[in-house]
């Protein structure tokens, strides 16, 4: 490719006359001579020189042409219905390109000779939208009056950095039929011969439109062009037509390009807070850690960073996500219609795809913020083959901390940073390797007597194999860790350190394969668990604290995994999976058996299980369909319904509102089942006013099994046998989701509104396992009015401006009811679980960025962002408690951000 | 999670977030019966309190369930009534004691006006207990010296035990305080001796720990705000044997009491007593039949303590001086006399009652305990 473009700048350079091709005459007849061989010798007869890459042309060639006197003959004859096209100067170069070559003028159509497009070079996007059309011809002309459809298929490539770009559509307007590219930008679509006009689009590139003569199949690889970054797009969502395309119900994809505008509470973009404002995703509240969607709890996202789960996706308790955005190329969420080659969470799945190193040279971001400052650099170490990045960020907080003179938070810390790397390989043009680690640390202490740290590791190696244009592989290996640690020195004699472990080590392998109308995905997923529940060890030699470890938990989860997406007719698309995943917890370990006829206690344990290492403490499994059907209505409209059964074996136990940093995760076990949800979605996408409008709307059902929480006041950690204390519950969620779109233009808008409600109950029979008589309740983060607004209006090339609005009913709480004395003491008791709600959540945020010089040649690229995060300065409350002050119990509103919060960042790119 | 709320708060701080007081609007809900049961294996100490729940919002008082019968069986089949001394107490006879390693269960028959109710505890075991071996305290430092004022001091009182059988692995603690005072007016009643009861849960295992000992538990703090520390104080210490089941009743009690509906803290939940209705198992009951072995230890704090705040300070107590020697008006119903003479006749008047008779808040009568001197 690099090649090419260096070929097509000469040519541009040089003066082009039409006429060159009839100056090389030709005697001999070359029948059935290889092309390098004919190359060899007409380069030697003849003042030429030939430019190609090899594998163009290994099988080429030439056939018998006794008609022909001149080279420009020869060429014609012998590249017709080959992608291969050539161009001839008058220096004598032959340069023969592959599906690039093109001629744009009408002229050059008429004489059916094939001849190099002009390219255009320049920077502005009006200037691409109307000139950057090419024309394309794929097979043989003589093949064009053949009866039946052929297949194109291609990669897509962004032309700065030569990364792949996935989730690109391919639509082509007049078929209503279209295509998104898969993640290693491959998109393959079907078509009636002639010709087809076809749009390519993406967030954050420019949209390229190739006029496509079509007479048999071949291959179409494109190249997009990045938008020079401080003219991103900024629309939240989305493409146009592609909602149309996709299988699932519910799935969204954001483009980096498109939340680094979204206005800011701390100077910082921010992924999970870029994910709230889609519909149906939910959080218990402002700065809380984990995110809801469609009713489920927030261990059940599986979120993917280089393919492998991260335990713990905030610092900060929320207030940021663990992941820099520096690194993010896009970001996934599937609500529903999980892909079967996910699995192993039960609500979403959330797939961070990362970048790589630009291919071509040095560059990087740096940027600074209230809080936090950032740096990511990147390039090639051997241009076009290896590539490098690496992002930092760390907070000075605690610098902050240091400079207030309030004793109790002078003493405090809060801080945190995270590293990625990644290393890209590319073996050859079939193999690539690449090579992620990610680090993240936070830490902080109150008073000085206690410290938590936590931290999350990941390291994956993969290898992506393509055996052949339509069939692709990539094999991984991951492990991803977190640990956190609780260091007290409060009283000497008990001083302890108290440590929480999971490690997770998977192995993945999916295949991806074209054939003719379907695209088939088969696969492997191989995982071990090892989680250390606790370790309670003495702080200091003279901590009288018995070292005390609660066994291990190990388990193996294995699925095997088949799916198909087949186009049964132009307007029907059916996806049809089915995963099959089984899960084995292991020994040692110790089973407590308890006496059936009482709630489960230690006073109730009758018997002990001991399982050697290595046995099988408990087995679960079973098949998980997921199904999918898309019907175009017509070129406006589509309908989509989709069924998926999700199961879940790691499960994170907290019995707070929002879940925390110390929160543990555990294994299914003996006495824990699995997760097991399904969902039924159906969904409506409508274009409307020339495309410039997409509305949407979906509704979904949902149904959760083996939930689980606890008795009243049950303290969690350093707890062997946990399971005394579990209550069994039920959930259920129903939604209906609406979302109305502009995205063309200078301003743009999306309006979503989402009405759900989800509930849970308790399955127990004993009365201390009964959690509002057993009845249906709201969940913790039942909101069940949520109202998104984005706006972004880009007044000019640079500044831009953007904000959002959000409304949405406030979550229920549990209040206290009534007072009682129990030996003197002054006790509540509470209403039912979650039976009251906090008012309602209002917010408006503003955001102004503003660019330095855009001259693309500069060396650095600053920009300015200036956000005011809660414009209207409304104290939303974000939790209430209660504290007795001598014989009357108060109830207070805790509001994180009391007032209008503004913020600048000043970042720049070089 | 205790500090993860408070790293919250000095987010907010940090972040200029706010805090607001708020009276939640809620139904009002059904009264309960709360039960305060203890038996320990020694006599005269043995009740059973019967109490109703109140409204939140409204000042809690008591409001005592009487006209129950009230009984104890333990595990040989021997059983135990007891009657009601006063509204709501019922005391088990004079000469009953439980005995380590009995099982004991109550049973409480309440008549409302349609039903009968019949409510019985789990059985209980009676553990033993080991002594107190040293209840002692420390000065502490409330704040330094700031700009030549006095600095302040509190006091910490602490708990030392130790099981050298290993037998008793959790512990509860109640203290009751008396500590002599003096009103500083020529009042009557000027030197008082005021009680009062421990009104947090102290409960501590020792599960974790190589050894059954204790050391340095932090029973009481005493701050300069109050005039226990001002003469003499008397702290008595009564330490209770629990079980495992009850030790984990009085640990989710606290979980859920100290602070609840924030973020990060625990969801509140009504924790399941040891007691069960017969009839009805939705007939919610509250409080615990304890069934614990004690032990007591008596202290006496005689110190300076520097920074005490004046608990009867001129310009809350006095309301004004009438000079002459005309009857004064609703003498002792509105105002009382906290000092007064005769050449020249005036007299020091307050509108607190507490300001002129130490009886409002203690007796003048000396508890039969008390050692005077050092």
């Amino acid at each position: 490719m690099k090649l090419k473009i260096y070929i097509l700048i000469i040519i541009l350079s040089l003066p082009v006359t039409l006429g060159a091709q009839e100056k090389y005459k030709i005697s001999s007849n070359f029948k059935d001579v290889p092309f390098i061989d004919f190359v060899s010798e007409v380069e030697r007869i003849l003042p030429v020189k030939f430019f190609y890459i090899e594998e163009w042309v290994k099988d080429l060639r030439l056939g018998d042409y006794p008609d022909c006197t001149s080279l420009s003959c020869v060429m014609d004859n012998l590249l017709r219905g080959t992608t291969l096209y050539y161009y001839i100067d008058t220096f004598g170069n032959v340069v023969i390109t592959s599906n690039y070559a093109v001629k744009v003028t009408a002229t050059s159509e008429e004489k059916n000779n094939k001849f190099l497009p002009p390219t255009d070079y320049s920077s502005s996007a009006e200037n691409q939208r109307t000139t950057g059309n090419t024309s394309v011809e794929i097979g043989n002309p003589a093949e064009k009056n053949k009866p039946g459809n052929v297949i194109i298929s291609g990669y897509i490539n962004n032309k700065d950095t030569k990364e792949t770009v996935s989730g690109v559509t391919v639509f082509i307007q007049q078929l209503k039929a279209g295509s998104i590219s898969n993640e290693y930008g491959f998109y393959t679509l079907t078509l009636p011969r002639g010709v087809h006009i076809l749009q390519f689009s993406f967030i954050g590139m420019r949209e390229k439109i190739v006029n496509l003569n079509l007479y048999g199949p071949g291959e179409l690889n494109v190249e997009m062009n990045s938008i020079l970054i401080p003219l991103k797009e900024t629309v939240v969502s989305a493409q146009k037509s592609m909602t149309l395309q996709r299988f699932e119900v519910g799935a969204e994809k954001i483009n980096i390009t498109s939340f680094k505008l979204l206005p800011t509470s701390m100077g910082e973009s921010d992924i999970i807070k870029s994910v709230l404002l889609i519909p149906g995703v939910q959080s218990v509240g402002e700065g809380s850690a984990g995110f809801n969607v469609r009713g489920g709890s927030a261990d059940q996202n599986l979120i993917l960073l280089y393919g492998a789960p991260i335990y713990n996706s905030s610092h900060f308790f929320g207030f940021f996500s663990a992941v820099n955005s520096d690194i993010i190329k896009d970001v996934t969420l599937y609500k529903g219609g999980i892909p079967s080659r996910y699995g192993g969470r039960i609500s979403s799945v959330l797939d961070i795809g990362s970048r790589e190193g630009n291919r071509k040279e040095f560059a990087g971001n740096a940027g600074i913020s209230p809080i936090t400052t950032h740096i990511s650099v990147e390039g090639p170490i051997i241009k076009d083959t290896l590539t490098y990045i690496l992002t930092a960020r760390t907070t000075y907080s605690n610098w902050i901390f240091g400079l207030i003179s309030d004793p109790s938070l002078h003493k405090s810390r809060a801080s945190f940073y995270d590293l990625n790397g990644k290393i890209t390989y590319d073996l050859n043009k079939n193999n690539k390797i690449d090579f992620s680690a990610y680090t993240s640390h936070d830490s902080f202490r109150f008073n000085s007597d206690t410290v938590y740290s936590y931290n999350n590791n990941i390291f994956a190696l993969k290898w992506r194999h393509f055996f052949n244009s339509r069939f692709f592989s990539s094999l991984s290996v991951n492990n991803s860790s977190y640990y956190y640690d609780i260091t007290s020195q409060f009283l000497p004699s008990e001083a302890f350190v108290l440590s929480h472990r999971v490690n997770s080590t998977g192995l993945k392998a999916d295949f991806n394969w074209f054939l003719g109308r379907n695209e088939i995905n088969f696969g492997l997923d191989l995982t071990r668990y090892s989680i250390s529940p606790g370790n309670y060890l003495p702080g200091t030699d003279s901590s009288l604290v018995i070292p005390r470890k609660i066994m291990k938990e190990q388990a193996l989860e294995g699925a095997l995994y088949l799916d198909d997406k087949f186009m049964l007719t132009d307007y029907l698309s059916v996806n049809v999976g089915i995963r099959m995943s089984t899960f084995f917890s292991y020994g040692p370990k110790s089973v407590m058996i308890y006496n059936p006829e009482y709630s489960k206690n230690k006073s109730t344990i009758i018997d002990t299980l001991n399982f050697k290492p290595g046995a099988i403490t408990s087995k679960y499994g079973g098949p998980e369909f997921r199904v999918s059907l898309n019907f175009r209505i017509s070129d406006k409209n589509s309908f989509k319904i989709n069924y998926n059964r999700t199961r879940q074996y790691i499960h994170l136990l907290s019995n707070s509102t929002s879940i925390s940093p110390t929160d543990t995760w555990k294994l299914s076990d003996y006495y824990l089942k699995p997760q097991i949800g399904d969902q039924i979605a159906v969904g409506f996408y409508e274009m409307l006013f020339k495309n410039n409008f997409e509305a949407s709307a979906e509704l979904y059902y949902k149904e959760i099994k083996n939930m689980v929480d606890f008795k009243g006041g049950t303290t969690l950690v350093m707890d062997e046998n946990i399971e005394k204390d579990f209550v069994n519950m039920r959930g259920k969620a129903y939604g209906l989701e609406l979302v109305l779109k502009k995205t063309e233009g200078k301003i743009r808008y999306s309006i979503g509104y989402t009405y759900s409600k989800t509930y849970v109950k308790s399955l127990g029979s004993f009365s201390e396992e009964v959690i509002n008589s057993g009845k249906w309740f709201p969940t913790n983060f039942d909101k069940p009015s949520d109202l998104v607004i984005t706006f972004n209006y880009l007044f000019s090339r640079r500044f831009s401006f953007s904000s959002n609005y959000i409304w949405s009913s406030g979550r229920p709480i549990t209040y206290p009811i009534a007072t009682y004395r129990v030996n003197n003491k002054l006790m509540v008791t509470y209403s039912d679980r979650n039976e009251y709600r906090i008012p309602d959540y209002s917010r408006l945020d503003l955001s102004l960025r503003v660019s330095g010089n855009l001259k693309s040649h500069r060396i650095a690229h600053p920009y300015w962002t200036f956000s005011i995060y809660n414009v209207l300065g409304r104290q939303n409350v974000y939790s209430v408690y209660f504290k007795k002050e001598g014989d009357i119990v108060y109830g207070y509103k805790l509001s994180v951000f009391g007032r209008a919060i503004p913020s600048v960042t000043f970042s720049f790119d070089f | 999670m205790k500090y993860t709320q408070k790293i919250l708060l000095l987010t907010v701080l940090f972040l200029n977030g706010c805090i607001s007081q708020f009276i939640p609007n809620t139904k009002e809900g059904k009264e309960m019966l709360i039960v305060e049961g203890l038996i320990t294996d020694k006599p005269g100490t043995n009740m059973i309190k019967l109490s109703r729940s109140m409204p939140l919002g409204k000042r809690s008082t008591a409001n005592p369930v009487s006209g129950c019968n009230v009984s104890i069986s333990d595990d040989l089949g021997s059983r135990v009534s007891f009657n009601e001394s006063e509204e709501g107490t019922y005391v088990a006879p004079g000469f009953f004691h439980g005995i380590i390693g009995r099982f004991y269960t109550l049973h409480i028959t309440q008549f409302t006006e349609s039903n009968t109710f019949n409510f019985e505890s789990y059985p209980m075991e009676l553990k033993p207990v080991p002594p107190i071996d040293s209840v002692y305290y420390e000065k502490v430092i409330i704040q330094e010296s700031i700009a030549g004022s006095m600095p302040q001091e509190g006091c910490q009182v602490f708990v030392n035990t130790h099981d050298a059988t290993n037998q008793c692995r959790f512990y509860r603690w109640e203290y009751t305080e008396t500590w002599k005072m003096e009103i500083p007016y020529p009042v009557t009643n000027k030197i008082c001796y005021i009680t009062d009861k421990s009104d947090i849960i102290n409960v501590k295992s020792t599960s974790s720990l190589e050894e059954d000992r204790i050391n340095r538990y932090p029973l009481n703090f005493i701050s300069n705000l109050t005039d226990r520390l001002s003469m003499k104080y008397s702290i008595l210490v009564n330490q209770y044997s629990l079980n495992e089941d009850e030790y984990l009743y009085w640990e989710k009690l606290q979980n859920i009491s100290e602070q609840v509906g924030g973020l990060y803290d625990m969801i509140p939940a009504a924790i399941p007593s040891n007691i069960y209705c017969i009839e009805d198992p939705n007939e919610k009951v509250l409080g615990y039949f304890s069934v614990s072995a004690s032990s007591s230890k008596r202290t006496f704090i005689k110190n300076y303590f520097r920074g005490l705040a004046k608990m009867y300070p001129d310009d809350v107590c006095i309301s004004d001086t009438i000079y002459g020697s005309d009857p004064i008006p609703f003498l002792n119903s509105s105002v009382w006399i906290l000092e007064s003479s005769s050449r020249p006749p005036y007299s020091v008047i307050t509108s607190k009652k507490g300001c002129a008779d130490c009886t409002v808040r203690g007796t003048t009568v000396i508890p039969e305990f008390w050692i005077e001197g050092k």
